[in-house]
Parts: structure tokens; sequence; C-alpha cells
């Protein structure tokens, strides 16, 4: 039995990580979980500044999904103060919440590729990615961190001459995503190291509380955007994209399938964007009052809960990040399966994905433990399959 | 009669006045309060009876004399019901819910770092997030220490990690 | 010219001309480690400076530094730090490793990298655009090329 550390670098909020995985030869047998590297108390900060200046600190609450967090906040201060962006902004925040998916289901598409050595398909991916990066940059003017959303509306137009820019790019990525789920369908190298790798059941997906294309890939059809509808998305219908695979080669289907759906969501968007103002004023303090807002970030359903107390600051600010709550399905996933498949299993999740530096391996056959790198256990994972 | 009503009053059928100030604050979110001693019986109603299989999180609040803890528990990934819950800041206690609804384990194991509230039963409350060598009796998110003076305490306990 | 001094000046070559780097997020957001990963990737492609990026400290001679620092990462940073062979070289990029950015008076933050050590470069932004970590770069290669002249 090895007992394996994985962890602790990792990036967002209360996501770093760190695993300890106890093996027996060849598998898993128990699983510990530690968080907190990345701590940066941001909860805490929230309640000393004002209502303007968390919006920039929930932007950095990750910066992947940095635009699915001020959403988020927004959204729950405007429901604390009782007013209604107008629609011209509810549907600008669709479109840059849709963009970004996209960025980011590329972007673990690529690590998700570098994770079981398939390092060609990484670099395409990433390569297509700077499209809608730019994209983002346009209408933003910032490739990460886009600052789209303001107390009340957003904070930029979108003009005719981005709209078609937008259609653009989407013709590109929609072409060649096609491409990419063609590929990685008929890929062996693919096969062999996601079907059947990282099971979750649709029970045991709900009963652990997996949320997100996580819960997806395991039949459990959630999705916020759909049940519990914010900004514009009641008017731009979508399927909930799910599969009944229940492993990791699912978990890449669902996302590069709902990159599809995103940029469809995103088309229909500009062909409904109403005229008009994009934010109203609202005042600097906010009366007591408590609300809960909900989001579909790129990796599931995101939580903020606010409260206020009648001054220009929260009384308490509370966010529960995606990550967290896919840990403990993780962790069942993990349990049982082969050492040589942790790093895709892990990364079959999407956590925010330099989380996994270091893993300390505790044999208990031989009675010793000793600390790998991410670099030695994928070496690992890639020999073990090449011997097989 | 929308799903929301429905939910709140076969919740004060089933429970009476241990269920107090329910509040639909606005389509899919429900507010109500009970007594800490109730909590497990009205999670594993809600869970089995209702449907509300789903925990999002349970949030810690500093109150003055109590701290508050709100379950927030979804039904079908739409309805979103807050159960809210105080215990006193003195002796923070309260039963662990981790084996009605797995996912408990974990957020109870955040509040407890960040709030120092002790959910007995629960096998696992190690440090989730704060460091290993964090000074005990301090709690971050409690408002007895200002931010100022929670920065100059960490700095001077020399917390690093190990 | 002995054995020894060919040796030192191949090394020196190297050093220029290709230098590894080993990267560690203290405590960031992820915003600037995309960036930086984007910079490897065919858009921007540092490797055709024959910059590397390498797992282990032992192989590195560039300590990239994302993130503000925070008290459970610190003794993980120094003792990366500590492992790397000498001469090393460090760069902060992004605003939060420069100075703390909007988490410096959060309890479990420290402040800036060089609040323990001495940095080389900082690159500024929230993130810094793949362009501008390539410059950071492109700066401490120039100033590791002075250095190694004036030695």
């Amino acid at each position: 039995m090895v007992k394996i550390v994985v962890g602790p670098q990792h990036p967002a909020l209360k996501e770093p990580e760190r695993f300890l995985l106890e093996t027996e030869g060849e598998y898993v047998k128990n699983v510990r979980v530690r968080i907190g590297y990345i701590h940066r108390g941001i909860e805490k900060a929230m309640e000393n500044r004002t209502y303007i200046q968390n919006l920039y600190l929930a932007e950095r609450i990750c910066g992947i999904c940095s635009d699915a967090h001020t959403t988020c906040y927004v959204q729950a201060v405007e429901e604390l103060l009782g007013v209604e962006p107008p629609p011209r902004a509810k549907f600008i925040r669709v479109i840059t919440a849709e963009l970004e998916r996209i960025h980011s289901h590329m972007l673990w598409l690529g690590v998700a590729a570098h994770e079981i050595g398939f390092d060609t398909l990484f670099m395409y991916v990433w390569r297509d990615r700077e499209i809608v990066m730019d994209l983002l940059e346009l209408i933003s003017g910032n490739r990460v961190n886009y600052a789209m959303n303001t107390i009340g509306g957003v904070r930029r137009d979108l003009n005719s001459e981005h709209v078609d820019k937008i259609l653009k790019g989407l013709n590109v990525l929609e072409a060649r995503t096609k491409e990419y789920i063609k590929m990685i369908e008929k890929e062996p190298s693919v096969l062999k190291r996601t079907v059947d790798v990282g099971i979750l059941s649709k029970a045991d997906a709900i009963k652990y509380g997996a949320v997100g294309p996580t819960a997806r890939a395991s039949g459990v059809k959630r999705d916020v955007r759909a049940d519990d509808p914010y900004a514009a998305y009641d008017e731009t219908p979508f399927n909930v994209i799910t599969s009944d695979g229940c492993d990791c080669f699912a978990r890449i289907i669902v996302r590069a399938e709902e990159i599809l759906e995103s940029i469809n969501i995103t088309r229909e968007a500009l062909k409904k964007l109403p005229d008009g103002e994009i934010k109203i004023r609202v005042k600097p303090r906010i009366p007591p009052a408590e609300a809960l807002s909900r989001v579909e970030a790129p990796r599931g359903e995101l939580m903020h809960y606010a409260r206020s107390n009648g001054t220009d600051k929260p009384e308490r600010y509370k966010v529960r990040t995606p990550t967290l709550a896919n840990i403990p399905a993780l962790c069942k996933m993990l349990v049982g399966g082969y050492i040589a498949d942790v790093p895709i299993v892990l990364a079959g999740i999407d956590p925010c994905f330099a989380c996994m530096d270091r893993v300390l391996i505790v044999d208990h056959e031989k009675k010793k433990s000793e600390v790998w790198d991410l670099e030695k256990l994928r070496r690992y994972g890639r020999e073990w399959y090449s011997k097989r | 009669m929308s799903r929301e009503e429905e939910f709140v009053k076969k919740l004060e059928e089933r429970f009476g006045r241990r269920v107090r100030d329910p509040r639909i604050q606005r389509a899919r979110r429900i507010f109500v309060e009970i007594d800490g001693k109730d909590l497990r019986e009205v999670l594993t109603y809600v869970k089995n009876e209702l449907g509300f299989d789903h925990i999002s999180a349970i949030t810690g609040l500093d109150v003055g004399e109590d701290i508050e803890l709100i379950y927030h528990v979804a039904y079908e990934n739409s309805i979103e019901l807050s159960i809210k819950t105080k215990v006193s800041k003195k002796d923070p206690r309260i039963d662990t819910v981790a084996d009605i609804y797995d996912p408990a384990g974990i957020y109870e194991r955040e509040v407890h770092d960040l709030l120092g509230v002790v959910f007995e039963g629960n096998p696992d409350l190690s440090p989730l997030l704060l460091p290993d060598d964090w000074p005990s009796g301090v709690y971050p998110l409690r408002k007895d220490k200002s931010f100022e003076e929670l920065r100059e305490l960490v700095e001077k306990s020399g917390v690093s990690g190990k | 010219m002995s054995d020894q001094e060919g040796g030192s000046k191949i090394l020196k070559w190297a050093r220029t001309k290709s230098p590894w780097i080993i990267h560690f997020n203290t405590g960031g957001c992820n915003g600037c480690d995309i960036e930086l990963l984007a910079a490897l990737t065919p858009r921007y492609d540092v490797e055709r400076f024959g910059i590397v990026l390498k797992g282990s400290p032992r192989h590195a001679d560039i300590l990239a530094v994302t993130g503000p620092v925070t008290h459970q990462i610190k003794d993980r940073l120094l003792r990366i730090y500590e492992q790397m062979p000498e001469p090393k070289y460090v760069i902060a990029i992004g605003t939060c490793a420069v100075s703390g950015a909007p988490f410096w008076d959060g309890y479990n933050v420290i402040g800036g990298v060089d609040k323990l050590f001495p940095v080389d470069v900082y690159v500024p932004g929230c993130p810094p655009k793949p362009e501008a970590i390539i410059e950071g770069f492109a700066k401490l290669l120039k100033k590791i090329e002075t250095e190694e002249k004036e030695k």
C-alpha cells in the first residue's frame, strides 16, 4: 500500500487542494483532502470593503471563471436592493458568460489531453482558444478578468462591429470543435485512457452532491441556467447536455458538446439583443436584507449568499465554489481506481488545474511513503499503460 | 398554489410552530427558521419526503451572542430552501448532518475552521482552509476581531503552514 | 583555454539561450497562470526562445511566481527556492505576486514575493497579457547576459 499526496498548489479561492491517497498495489484505497493553500480570506475582506470595491474582489475569486463570480455577486446585490438590470444588460451578461464558458471548456480540454499524454491535442485546442480570447478582449478590453458586470447592469456596450466579429469567430470555433469531437471519439489513445475510468454512477452523483459537467456526465440533468434561470437565459432556449457514460470519456464529450451549445446560445442572444440602456443607477447604501444568488459557472453550480446591514459594506458574504462541491464526488471516483488514472480523474472534475503539483505516495505493503510530483505520476501513468 | 407555497404548507403541517417565520422571498427562494434540536428531523424530512436531495452549502454568520447557521438545500436544482438555526457563541455545538447529506461533511469542516462551530458526530473536523499551525481559538469570520486586529495577531503568532 | 573555462562558457551560453522555468502559484486566482500557460502555446510560443517549463525546482534556473503569498504556502515556496541550483532568478508575474494587490491586507496573506526573497523582474498586470510576460522574460535574459559579461 502506498500513500500519495497530490497537491497542494492550486489557484482559486479555496480550491487549492492536497490529496492524500492511500494505495495498495496499483489501486487507490482511501483519499483524504486538505485545501486552503490559496485561502486568501476573501469572505472576511469583503465585509471590510464597500459594495463597489467588492466587485473587484469578486472578479478575482477565480481568474478562469471571473465573469461567473461577478454575475453571481451583482445578482445578489441587486436582489438586496430590489432592482432589476435593463434587458440589454441581461443579454450582454449571457453573451459574456457563454464566451467565458467556451474559453474555460477549451482550456480544460487542452489540460485533459495533456494529462493523458496527448500534447498534440493540447496545443491545437489552445491555439484555437485564442479566437475566443480575442473576442473577450474585443468586447471587454481584457483577456482575463473582464470587469463587464456592475451593480445594476454592465459596464460596456456591444456595437454592430463587435456583433459581426463575434459571429465570425463563432463560426470558426464551431467548425474546429466539431472536428475535435470527431477526433476524440475515434482516437484510440483517448479511448484507452478515459473509457470506464473514474466511474461515478448517477445515484452517487446525486448522493455526493456533484455539480456541473461532472454531474451531467453521470446522467444527472441539472443546470442552473435551465432550472433556476437568471440573466436572459429564460429567453435563450438551449439543450442541457448529458451523457450516461459516467466516466472520464463522458466528461470530455459533455464539455465538448457544451462548447457547441454555448456557441448556439451566444448566437441566439446576439440575434435577440434588445435596444436600450445598459445600466441603472443604484444607491451605495443597502437596507438590511438577505439574498441567495446562483449561477451556472463553467465548473457547475456557484452559490453566493449575501446579507446587508444598512451600510455601504456587507454584513456577511459567503461564496461556495463548484470545485468544493465536487470534491466529495471526486473522492468517490478515485477510491478503487488505478494510481495511473489519478491525474485524469482529478482533471475530470475540472478543478482549477494547477492544484495537483505534488503527490505523496505511501506504500502500505512496503511501509514507506514518498512524495511524487504530478509530472512523475503522469509519467508513471503513461508507462504503466504502455506496458499493458 | 405555487410549488414554493406547497412546500411551506407541508412544512407547517408537519412541524407546526417549530418552523418559524417562513418566507418566500421570490420565485425559487424559501427561508425558514428552526431550533437546533429539530435540525436533523427537519432535514431528514425535507430530504426524504419533499425531495430536497442536494445540499448547496452551509453558511455560518456571527450575529452577536449567537452564531447563525444556514443550511441551503435544493429541490431538483431549482427551489433553494434556506433553513436557519442558531447556536450559542459560548458553546457552539450542533449535531452533524453528514449522514443525511454526504457533502455536508466538508461544508461543516469549513464552518468549523472559520467560525469554530463543533459539529458533533462529524468524524473529520481537521483544518480544511486555515494553516495547520493557525492559533487556536481564533476564528476569522467572528466579528470580535476586526480585520486589522486579525492580521496583526496572525503575523505575531508566526503562522507558516508547516 | 582550460577545460574549466570552457565548461563555464558552455554553462553561461546555455543559461541565456535556454533558461528552464519552474512555475509556482502561491495563492493566485489562476488568471496569471492561464496567461503564463498561454504564453507557452502556439500563438505566443516562448519555447522559440529556448524557455522550457519544468516540474522540478532542481532543474530550473528561473522561478516564476504568481499570486499573493499565503501563510500556508510560505514554507513550501521557500523550500522550492532553496532547492533551486545557483545562480537562480525570480520573476514575479501579476500584481498579486508583485505587491499582494487587493489581498494585501488579508489575514492569511503575507504580501508580495519580495517579502521572502529578492525578485529580479516584476511583471505587473491583472493578469499581464502573454506579451507582457514574454517581455518580462526578455528583460530577465538581458539581465542575466549583462551579469555574465561583468563577471
